[in-house]
């Protein structure tokens, strides 16, 4: 267990710079989730905590020492790759062990720490087989094996569940929560998938283009967003933004529809804003609010998505309630969520 | 389930996969080409197994009357076999796993370890490849004449190395490449050097082409003339495909003798064959990473 700190830390490849000046501080036992969508330099700034990527500028701290020019296996990490990368000659047994046999370890050491994360992970029926002969969790799994048999002071996961299929992925996600529990190591680990990210994390770093977004717990992210990017990254379906100016309570949007507003901005903003809205924060119905028409509605059992358009914008609403629109039809949107958030139209940034 | 009206035959027939004729002309055209390739063979053994009168008086293609076993011991003693065998086993043993391992060393450093000029190594390489070794075979008797290695083992062994390492380095750098980046990744995470992540991970994955190249290798070697021919001037030196050159008397040929000798000069070859083309099999990578 350690704290990794990563200071104004900046990689390019050629002329082109991907990890721009990024800046976290990592606590002793945290599971920091990086998140981001594809390229914005999650991974190599991972690879570059592993040491398997140079460092074009800025420092990174692992237990507080400097690891810059130390190679991967001198700063005690071990790390998941998405792809497994297990050893295909090897057992699974021989595929946990190898770290400690390198590392000089005696058989009977090496077999009792082997058995020791074989228990924790339920591998100890397949220790004898051969990684082709296993499926995509057991896999993932055995991949976790070799890097918890070695105590590492940092663990590093490079998105380890984007190759499972739905369900396995729920339920690796609660197992990692819970080794995460059970180890009470310091985790990094990278995700595109933003359920994830909700669902593991202690803190979320939200990455866009190489740069940090925002960074706080799953709910400070979810209930205070800086920008637009973070609002709209996070949550599924993803939140709604509304572009308008604000006339007393309610907001007048681009195609005169008016819309009530449970609350204003802090600040005083004339001129236009954004109105960001979570998809269950709307109410339809036939008789009050901006007139809308549905364009799509999918039910998903559980609650129904519907889609629709008021004046030129498209949202998308969530209901708990079953409901019978036809696409074309004009029902009336209404505001219930109690939290709304307005962004400045011109930097996307959070007002107030 | 009784309501199932009775097949009619048609509907049977239908059943029937049919025959791509694409296939059909691909078995045609393999039978061909394996008749082409056996019959020597065939011609080798039957004729290394009759006797000088036998040959002459029968078709080359009908099998041996009486066995004629004495041919193999006659060309034994007459192609020196005990020599030339000899000669031919050190150079090969000492020459093909020395060039594997070395092009294998070669490819992977150029494979999976940064280097500033890596690929003008690689091509340099490859070039090796691309100079037929004829051309080269003058400057290298006058070079190895310099040395005094004109008739040892290392004035043989030194040249097959050359010309071998280049192909090999070019076939098992594209394997190599190909091999997962995550699986080194991985290895040097786990705290292993880069040597022991060829020997350990690299090495066994590895090992149909290496076994691949063996053989190939292998068969090259036993079977190089011309380099020996200019090489190796003392016949106590010559190796096997040398001896079988005094089979060839300037009026008269044993044609029995010098079909045993050659089909004693092949065997080996073959033994090396059956033995490693049991690590021919595919897949070994399957199960590293998600495919």
């Amino acid at each position: 267990m350690a704290t990794v700190q990563v200071s104004d830390l900046r990689k390019s490849f050629g002329a082109l710079e991907v990890v721009k000046g990024v800046s976290i501080d990592i606590r002793d036992g945290e599971f920091l989730i990086l998140v981001g969508p594809s390229g914005c330099g999650k991974s190599t700034l991972l690879r570059m905590i592993a040491g398997l990527e140079d460092i074009s500028a800025g420092r990174i701290d692992i237990g507080g020492r400097v690891v810059n020019t130390l190679s991967p296996k001198e700063r005690n990490i071990a790390m998941v790759f998405q792809n497994y990368a297990l050893y295909p000659q090897m057992t699974v047994a021989q595929n946990m062990g190898f770290s400690l046999e390198i590392a000089g370890m005696k058989k009977a050491e090496i077999d009792k720490k082997v058995a020791e994360a074989s228990e924790i992970l339920g591998l100890n029926p397949l220790l004898k087989r051969k990684p082709s002969q296993l499926s995509g969790g057991q896999r993932q799994r055995v991949a976790m094996g070799r890097a918890i048999v070695r105590d590492p002071d940092v663990f590093l996961f490079d998105e380890p569940l984007s190759n499972l299929d739905a369900k396995l992925r729920v339920q690796m996600r609660a197992e990692i929560k819970a080794l995460h529990q059970r180890l009470g190591s310091t985790i990094v680990y990278v995700t595109h998938d933003q359920v994830e990210a909700m669902t593991m994390a202690d803190r979320i770093v939200v990455l866009r283009g190489g740069c940090v977004e925002q960074i706080g717990t799953p709910l400070e992210l979810y209930d205070h967003p800086e920008n637009m990017f973070v609002a709209g990254f996070l949550g599924s379906p993803s939140m709604n933004f509304l572009r308008g100016k604000i006339e007393g309570q309610s907001l007048l949007l681009a195609g005169g529809e008016r819309l009530a507003l449970p609350s204003l901005p802090m600040a005083e903003h004339g001129g236009d804003v954004v109105v960001g809205v979570r998809p269950q924060g709307f109410s339809v119905g036939t008789q009050d609010g901006a007139r809308a028409t549905i364009k799509v509605v999918e039910p998903t059992g559980a609650d129904t998505h519907v889609l629709a358009d008021i004046g030129g914008t498209e949202i998308t609403c969530v209901v708990n309630d079953r409901v019978d629109f036809a696409p074309g039809e004009e029902v009336r949107f209404s505001i219930t969520s109690k939290q709304v958030h307005y962004f400045d139209p011109t930097n996307e940034s959070r007002i107030g | 389930m009784t309501a199932i009206a009775p097949r009619r035959e048609d509907d049977a027939l239908q059943l029937k996969p049919r025959r791509d004729p694409f296939l059909i002309i691909l078995w045609i055209i393999l039978v061909t080409f394996a008749l082409v390739w056996i019959a020597p063979v065939v011609l080798i053994a039957f004729t290394a197994l009759k006797s000088n009168a036998e040959v002459m008086a029968t078709s080359a293609f009908t099998p041996p009357q009486e066995i004629a076993w004495n041919n193999f011991s006659g060309a034994w003693a007459r192609g020196n076999f005990e020599t030339t065998f000899k000669n031919s086993v050190i150079i090969t043993v000492i020459k093909v796993p020395l060039g594997l391992m070395f092009s294998a060393m070669a490819a992977y450093a150029l494979a999976r370890i940064r280097l500033r000029f890596g690929k003008l190594l690689l091509l340099f390489f490859l070039f090796g490849a691309m100079i037929p070794f004829q051309v080269m075979l003058a400057p290298i008797f006058t070079l190895l004449n310099g040395f005094g290695l004109i008739d040892t083992y290392p004035g043989v062994i030194l040249p097959y190395l050359a010309f071998g390492v280049p192909y090999q380095v070019f076939i098992l750098h594209g394997f190599f490449k190909a091999v997962p980046k995550e699986l080194s990744e991985a290895a040097l995470i786990d705290g292993a050097s880069h040597v022991t992540v060829f020997r350990r991970i690299f090495l066994p994955i590895s090992l149909p082409v290496l076994a691949a190249l063996l053989i190939l290798d292998f068969v090259s070697t036993w079977n190089e003339f011309a380099m020996a021919l200019v090489l190796l001037q003392d016949r106590h030196m010559w190796t096997l495909p040398l001896g079988l050159m005094s089979f060839q008397g300037q009026f008269s040929t044993d044609y029995g003798q010098l079909n045993a000798a050659i089909a004693m000069t092949v065997f080996p070859a073959v033994l090396v064959y059956m033995i490693f083309q049991r690590y021919f099999v595919s897949g070994l990578t399957s199960g590293a990473v998600k495919g």
